[in-house]
Order: C-alpha cells, then sequence, then structure tokens
C-alpha cells in the first residue's frame, strides 16, 4: 500500500509570499488500482507525484510505501514521465532494460525481461530500432515498459498522453488498461482530461488550485467493466459516464469560478 | 453535428483533381549537395594559380607554377629537407599535436563534467581558465621555454594549454544542456551517482565534447606551427621555416599543403567518430 498522508508542499516567492502548492492532501494506493489525479493546471497534481516519485520533499505530512517513508526516488517507484526520456544513444531493447542493468542484472536475463515487456506493449518488432526512428506514441510505450522493467511497487504517470493526438491517445489508454489487467502493477494517473480520468480510473480524484488541494473522489468501475468486455464504446457513451463527466465538469468549473470571486 | 437539419449538397473535390503543392523556399542551402560545386571551385582557385605564375604577372621567386611544387614534393619525400626526411618532420608535428590532444582531453572531459556538475570544482577552476584561455598561445610560448626548455615538453605542454580549454568548455556545456528529466527518469530506474556520470551525463554531453574536440584541433596545428617556427629542429613548421629563409618558396608551398592535408584529415576523422559514436545528435 501506498499511503500520502496529509501531504503538504509550500513555495516562497521571490516576494516573500507562500504558495501553498499542496495543501493536506491525503490519498492511498491500494493493490490493483489505478488512481487517477484530475485537474487543471497548477492544482497541485505533478506536485503529488513527484513528492512520491520522491523529486521533491514535503513540507509537512508523510508519504510511506509498504510502512517505509518515502525520501528519495527509487526503483520500486516507476515513473513515465510527459516527456519522453529514453536515451538516444540506446536502443529500445537496451532502453527497456536500463533499469535492470543500474540493479546489475546479468545481461542474457535482462534482455529476456526487456523482450517479454516490450512484447506486452507491442513493439516486440523494434527492439533494434533507436528512439528517433519511433513516433511519439510508440517512445512513450517504450517508456512505460522501461518503468515497468524493474517491477515497481507502483508505476507513477505524469500526463503521459498529453503530448499525443486523440486516436493515439485512445489506443494508449486501451494498452494501458490491457497492461495494468495483465501485470496488477498499481498505477497513480494524472492528467487534465475528464474522459481520460473517467475511463481509466478505479478511483479518481479531483483537484483544484491555490492551494493544490483534493475536492471530490470518485470510485469508479469503467475500467473493469472494459477490461472485461473489451467493448469501449459501451463504456463511453454509457449514460452514467455522461452524467459523470457533466458533474465532475461542473465541480472544476465551479473551483474555477469560486477562485476568481475570491480574487 | 446533430444541429444540422437540412443537408445542402455537398462537394468533394473529384480525385482527379491533384491539390496544388505549395512548395517552401528555404533560406539556406537546401539539401542538395555542394559537393560538385567546391570540386570547382578547386579547380578554378588551381587554374587561376597556374596562369598568373605561367604569365609571370607576380615574380618567379614569389611564386612557383603548380608544376614545380609538385616536383618539389617529389624531391622532399626522396631527399628531405633541412636535415631530415619528409616523414621525420611529418611525424615529429603529428606526435606533438596527438599526445597534446590525447591529454588534453583525458584531463579536460573530466575536469569540464565536474564543472558542469558541481559548484565548488567550478568556482574554483573558473577563475585561472578564464584568465589565460584567451590568451593567444604564442604569448606564453616564452615562459613555457624559459621554464621547460626548448624540447618536446615545452611544445607539447603549450598546445595541451591551448587544447585543454575548448574540450574543458564544451564538455561544461554538454552538461548544462542536459535534460533534467533524463536525469531525474534514471533515478527512479535506481541510477546511482556513479551511473549518472558514465551512463547519462558522459553520453548527454558527447555531442558538445565532439565539436569541442575539433574546435581544439583547429587551434592546435595553428598553434604548432608557430611554435615550430620558433623553437625546433624538426616539423613541418621548421622546414616552412628554413625554407624561408632560402626563399625556397616552393617548399613553403609543399609545408603549406602539407598542414592543409593533416588538418583537413583529422577534421574528417573526427566528423567519422561524431557518425559512429553520435548518430542521434540532433534527432531526438
Amino acid at each position: 500500500m501506498l499511503k500520502v498522508d496529509h501531504a503538504s508542499v509550500y513555495f516562497k516567492t521571490r516576494d516573500g509570499k507562500t504558495v501553498h502548492a499542496l495543501d493536506r492532501v491525503s490519498l492511498a494506493i491500494p493493490e490493483n488500482s489505478l488512481i487517477v489525479a484530475l485537474g487543471a493546471s497548477g492544482c497541485g497534481k505533478s506536485t503529488l507525484l513527484n513528492a512520491i516519485a520522491g523529486f521533491l520533499p514535503l513540507s509537512e505530512g508523510t508519504i510511506t510505501l509498504d510502512g517505509r517513508p518515502v525520501t528519495s526516488p527509487g526503483a520500486d517507484r516507476g515513473v513515465v514521465f510527459q516527456k519522453d526520456t529514453l536515451l538516444p544513444w540506446k536502443t529500445v531493447i537496451d532502453n527497456v532494460a536500463l533499469g535492470l542493468k543500474f540493479a546489475g542484472v546479468p545481461k542474457s536475463v535482462r534482455r529476456e525481461r526487456a523482450e517479454r515487456l516490450l512484447h506486452l506493449v507491442g513493439l516486440k518488432d523494434f527492439a533494434a530500432a533507436f528512439p528517433y526512428e519511433l513516433s511519439g506514441g510508440m517512445r512513450q510505450r517504450v517508456g512505460i515498459a522501461r518503468a515497468l522493467a524493474t517491477e515497481p511497487a507502483v508505476l507513477l504517470m505524469d500526463e503521459p498522453f498529453g503530448a499525443l493526438d486523440s486516436l493515439t491517445r485512445e489506443q494508449m489508454q486501451e494498452l494501458l488498461v490491457s497492461i495494468w489487467k495483465e501485470t496488477h502493477t498499481r498505477i497513480f494517473f494524472i492528467t487534465h482530461s475528464i474522459e481520460e480520468a473517467l475511463f481509466l480510473g478505479t478511483q479518481v480524484v479531483v483537484m483544484s488550485p491555490r492551494p493544490g488541494r483534493i475536492v471530490a473522489r470518485f470510485d469508479l468501475d469503467f475500467v473493469r467493466r472494459f477490461a472485461e468486455t473489451g467493448d469501449v464504446r459501451a463504456v463511453k457513451t454509457s449514460p452514467e459516464f455522461a452524467n459523470l463527466r457533466e458533474e465532475i465538469r461542473d465541480i472544476l468549473h465551479g473551483s474555477e469560478e469560486l477562485r476568481s470571486a475570491a480574487e | 453535428m446533430s444541429d444540422f437539419t437540412e443537408t445542402g449538397r455537398v462537394v468533394i473535390g473529384s480525385p482527379a483533381e491533384h491539390p496544388k503543392l505549395v512548395k517552401m523556399k528555404g533560406f539556406g542551402a537546401g539539401d542538395r549537395p555542394t559537393v560538385l560545386i567546391s570540386i570547382a571551385t578547386a579547380l578554378v582557385l588551381l587554374g587561376a594559380w597556374w596562369l598568373v605564375a605561367k604569365l609571370a604577372l607576380v615574380p618567379h621567386l614569389f611564386l612557383p607554377t603548380p608544376q614545380e611544387v609538385w616536383t618539389q614534393v617529389g624531391a622532399i619525400y626522396n631527399d628531405g629537407y633541412a636535415g631530415a626526411s619528409l616523414y621525420e618532420h611529418v611525424s615529429a608535428s603529428l606526435f606533438r599535436i596527438v599526445t597534446a590532444a590525447a591529454i588534453a582531453t583525458i584531463v579536460g572531459i573530466p575536469v569540464g563534467l565536474l564543472m558542469g556538475l558541481n559548484r565548488w570544482v567550478k568556482g574554483v577552476l573558473d577563475t585561472p581558465i578564464e584568465f589565460y584561455w584567451p590568451l593567444p598561445p604564442l604569448a606564453y610560448l616564452p615562459l613555457m621555454i624559459i621554464w621547460l626548455g626548448i624540447g618536446e615538453t615545452s611544445k607539447v605542454t603549450l598546445l595541451v594549454l591551448a587544447m585543454f580549454a575548448p574540450i574543458c568548455l564544451s564538455a561544461q556545456a554538454g552538461v548544462r544542456s542536459l535534460p533534467i528529466e533524463r536525469v531525474n527518469a534514471a533515478r527512479t530506474l535506481g541510477a546511482r551517482p556513479w551511473h549518472i556520470l558514465i551512463s547519462i551525463v558522459l553520453p548527454s554531453a558527447l555531442p558538445e565534447i565532439l565539436t569541442g574536440l575539433r574546435i581544439a584541433l583547429g587551434i592546435g596545428w595553428g598553434t604548432l606551427v608557430a611554435a615550430e617556427l620558433i623553437a625546433s629542429t624538426r616539423g613541418i613548421g621548421y622546414m616552412i621555416m628554413s625554407a624561408s629563409q632560402f626563399l625556397a618558396t616552393d617548399v613553403v608551398f609543399v609545408g603549406i599543403g602539407i598542414i592543409a592535408a593533416c588538418a583537413f584529415s583529422f577534421s574528417a576523422a573526427i566528423r567519422i567518430l561524431e557518425a559512429v559514436l553520435v548518430p542521434w545528435k540532433g534527432k531526438s
């Protein structure tokens, strides 16, 4: 279990004001869950992910993974970034095996495991290619395979599909669900797309800026329904899906209006 | 789209109509090869030289014809010049520049990387490097000779100093251009500081380092010849210097040609090195 308990992050701006990037956020990422944080820019969702990844120290509160406090980045928390961070001088398979290489896994073992992961993300024919020969969607798939290679306890995804076109994006969402179903990896996913959040999340936490905090939580079963039936259209066109989309849109816009009223 | 109550005639262009292709006008050389233009230019220049020498527009003592220079190449190759064979002159120069380049690279890359990564290393080393590197090497050559004598040590040291700065500064620039996400990604994959330095920072800085190495070699050739002009008994620079004292203009031309050929091959070697080591440069 990954637990975020009353996590706060304060920044001091140059003119001496304190900005609450994250204000007493609590969250649990249990086994088999896909938690999606949804919100506009500046709502603290990236700050939260960076804190869980260990890039950013908390001002207050704690983050624990299976009881141990998180203090620095580590291979037990895989991260998929929005910008592709593959090493351009390594082939696809060597990129996927990078974490295993750092861990000192012998070459034959890491090749075999990397090949299995490339098969999982549908890129087994591209093992010898270089990242610059791949499209944006394919590079993100390599990024996912690379993050999964060290078998992390949780996979953190920072708007991984934000830079992709909408068709590729939908394919990637479906691929992610099949990976999640197959590997049983816990996933923490952040996005600013309501549709994406509803489709992917077993739980969606809606966040609001200044201070960055959670304003609503929804436990959903759309993703499980899709995982069982494989029917995207039935899920996305269901009345519940449409109603929830409107409800969340109202929450996001409402918090936006409140904020401008306060200013 | 369900707002449409009546459907108007929808005109779709027939496939027979080819869409107009609008070609952007570039501002640069474009992607067409320029090799032929360069070769033609070389031939024109060679022809102009031949014509000027043949018509004796310039006194023959100052400008020999291309044939005479070519004959002189053969003569120097067979008999040597100024007490040493051509091979000895060329290998003396090559030894100096290759040794100096190796030392400057081995010291310059780690120092540059550390300066890019560590505030203290940068703070301490910035002062001497920023002070000495804009100086023309010939300005401190007398000091090298006073301190180290007129042997190989002073020449190689001079070259190392001249070549160190561009390599070191380019390694530093390479570290600065490293995207922080790449380092963060490596840390989430369990990389230790040592892994990050060897597997992430060094390869990321490699394109800049190779550019720095190319600049360093250019500076190196210039400095080397100047150093050999002043204190030497071997080397291409020395050969040119002694030839000029006897107004053997054709030998001077041969010397210049050899330097040009050497510098060109070094540059080509770095280009090959770039194609092998950093084929991804500018593509990610």
